[in-house]
């Protein structure tokens, strides 16, 4: 198997995921739905298996060959998400988002061959930027949620339900932000002889968790209500710094993670 | 609340004034055996205090208020550590404000420490109190306060021991002797010899320069072809290019003539015609990275560009160790990115080699990190990673009495 079978694989996948995202909004049987997604994860499995042993190695050189494994991965944990939450949102944005990468090995074809540097080519990789997209998906939608409470908690009513939405989407997001966040300590450890070294995407990743932390607490108890829910849209601007200010920041221009 | 407001502020106050009298805190003074007597004694006096759990201090101490203060206090030093740029080693020269009072080095700093060391008694607390009223259905918190607690002890400790070693190995010859982070050359307990060095590299990319300044075209953001096994035609701006011939490792015969050659000098070499896409002219010939005997090779397009190969970039480096560890068997490793060599508590680590010869490196550079309480590290990720696996399974589950939520 080689690059070019990707299309008879891709294709019926993208078309599996995003007509599962699409009629999972509608009174439709679960059973077609389970089938659409694992039809879309088994093709992209067995593209990945047929590469695997058509170019004798591993497809983990080339960042074309990571943007497939992302897209198993998010469609796989975002289909076992949703099935264990009901989140039909989930369902879709992940399946979406995997059909971007998708798109993106079709369309910039060149770019397969961009190869990977030494210290990225690890088991690691993959899962590490897997769990934080699954992370910041979730974390997202919390804090449009949060947002939305404020709003009603200015007119004097709020919704227990959204809270409730809230408190496990932010448990669930900050679950996988802490997998992530202990993987690339562990992948730290291999590569660079260290787990922790307070590089400024270390150390953004871990206000970002102190900040869930902080709200996941708070809301143990029942006072500070309005500095509760304030905290969500404060951590996701935190969390953007993490993901892309650092690259900006004067203080993080020597930093290892900046590409 | 009020009251955890307070303690932190006065921590931090504490922190401030220490820092400006004593200067820095310098983990390395608690090494070993200090900070396993410490360790003992927090983990004794834990147990001690819990004993008076019930007492509304002890309360406090454990409750979420000074949690959540410990917490966000934490955060907000980080924040500056975000923001300042950090400096590895003290500039004993530098009497700006920032350096004076630490934030040029916030882990080094009184204030730092003293919240982590509240930080974790803080949280010793609250997983005794939870411990006295054990219930199996609190696995989710067991799994998270405890992986915390000693995640952060063993790290938080352990700093102490911690060391980091650089050491040159050059091949055919043994070397006992490395460099540690202060520059000094210290002899370790082990011997290592490098039999030998090599880096497998990648095909090189092609892109068109300027005959005359020698530039990257287009100047602002070239544009490259990378040479690939599968896939042997691509553009360079107006020009099409087909690979016709690919040797990886290649010396110039003699002329126009490459062959294949397994020699430390043998370079990328390929045979290319580019086409004009707008004039349709041909041009054919070699394009060689060159080496310390033989210049590189160019396919000349016309007076102002032509065709050259990059650097090829290292797709794999690799030592070729013998690593004998005093106490313990000699040991053949091969060592490359990715895959240290683990030998109780010593962890031997491929780094670098000199990279002006590259493939020709006559040394490596190894990177040796001793660290005693790693497997404590170990535990506390092991037991944080399950805790984080049962948020994903549970959420947020609401206790069966009154309206208090409950998480792990």
């Amino acid at each position: 198997m080689t690059w070019d079978e990707f299309l008879w694989f891709a294709i019926p996948a993208m078309v599996c995921w995003i007509t599962a995202g699409i009629i999972v909004y509608k009174r439709t049987n679960p059973v077609i739905i389970n089938g659409l997604m694992i039809s879309g994860i088994l093709l992209f499995a067995i593209f990945i298996a047929g590469l695997w042993i058509g170019q004798q190695r591993p497809p983990l050189r080339t960042i074309g060959e990571t943007r497939l494994w992302y897209s198993l991965f998010l469609a796989t944990i975002g289909f076992l998400t949703y099935k264990h939450w009901k989140y039909k949102w989930l369902l879709s944005f992940t399946g979406l988002i995997a059909c971007v990468f998708t798109c993106v090995n079709i369309f910039k074809p060149e770019i397969h061959s961009t190869t990977l540097m030494p210290a990225l080519q690890s088991i690691w990789f993959v899962p590490h930027v897997t769990v934080y997209i699954l992370s910041y998906a979730m974390l997202g939608a919390a804090t449009i949620a949060s947002i939305v409470q404020l709003k009603k908690m200015n007119r004097g009513k709020v919704d227990p339900e959204l809270y409730r939405f809230m408190d496990n989407i932010v448990c669930v997001g900050f679950g996988f932000l802490m997998l992530g966040m202990l993987m690339g300590a562990a992948w730290a450890k291999e590569a660079w002889g260290n787990y922790w070294s307070w590089d400024p995407k270390e150390t953004w990743a871990f206000i970002t968790c102190a900040a869930y932390l902080v709200y996941l607490h708070l809301r143990l108890q029942n006072s500070y209500k309005k500095f509760t829910l304030w905290m969500l849209p404060i951590a996701f601007i935190i969390l953007m710094i993490t993901w892309i200010g650092v690259n900006y920041l004067p203080s993080a221009q020597g930093s290892i993670h900046v590409y | 609340m009020k009251k955890s407001i307070v303690f932190v502020s006065v921590i931090i106050a504490i922190g401030f004034a220490l820092q400006l009298v004593l200067g820095e805190f310098d983990i390395r003074f608690i090494n070993a055996p200090l900070n396993v007597i410490m360790g003992g004694i927090m983990i004794l006096s834990l147990v001690a205090f819990s004993l008076f759990r019930k007492n509304k201090y002890y309360r406090w101490f454990s409750g979420v208020s000074l949690a959540v203060s410990l917490i966000i206090t934490i955060g907000i030093l980080c924040i500056f550590m975000g923001l300042i740029p950090q400096v590895q080693t003290r500039n004993l020269h530098q009497h700006d404000i920032y350096s004076l009072i630490g934030l040029r080095s916030i882990t080094t700093s009184w204030y730092f420490v003293l919240t982590y060391f509240f930080l974790l008694l803080s949280l010793g607390a609250t997983i005794l109190k939870r411990l006295y009223i054990f219930n199996l259905k609190d696995y989710a918190f067991y799994f998270n306060h405890i992986g915390l607690w000693v995640l952060l002890f063993a790290a938080g400790l352990g700093a102490a021991d911690r060391e980091r070693y650089t050491m040159y190995v050059h091949e055919g010859k043994e070397e006992s002797n490395a460099y540690n982070s202060d520059n000094e050359l210290k002899k370790l307990p082990m011997s290592i010899a490098l039999s030998d060095f090599d880096i497998e590299e990648y095909p090189p990319r092609l892109v068109i320069i300027n005959n005359n300044s020698l530039m990257m075209q287009p100047e602002k953001k070239p544009s490259f072809f990378q040479i690939d096994k599968t896939n042997n035609e691509g553009r360079l701006l107006h020009w099409k290019i087909e690979i016709q011939e690919y040797i990886h490792r290649a010396i110039n015969k003699e002329g126009d003539e490459y062959i294949e050659v397994e020699m430390p000098g043998a370079n990328p070499a390929a045979k290319i015609k580019a086409t004009n896409i707008n004039t349709s002219e041909i041009r054919e010939g070699w394009v060689f990275y060159g080496n310390m005997m033989q210049s590189f090779a160019a396919l000349r397009l016309n007076d102002d560009y032509s065709i050259v190969m990059t650097r090829p970039e290292p797709k794999r480096y690799v030592s070729d160790l013998n690593i004998f560890v005093y106490g313990k068997e000699e040991e053949h490793v091969i060592l490359e990115v990715n895959k240290p060599f683990r030998s109780g508590n010593w962890m031997i680590y491929q780094y670098g080699y000199d990279n002006k010869a590259g493939r020709l490196s006559t040394y490596s550079i190894l990177e040796i990190v001793y660290d005693p309480w790693l497997n404590g590290v170990y535990l506390g990720i092991w037991l944080l990673a399950i805790g984080s696996v049962c948020l994903l399974w549970s959420g947020n589950k609401k206790k069966r009495r009154g309206t208090k939520n409950d998480m792990g």
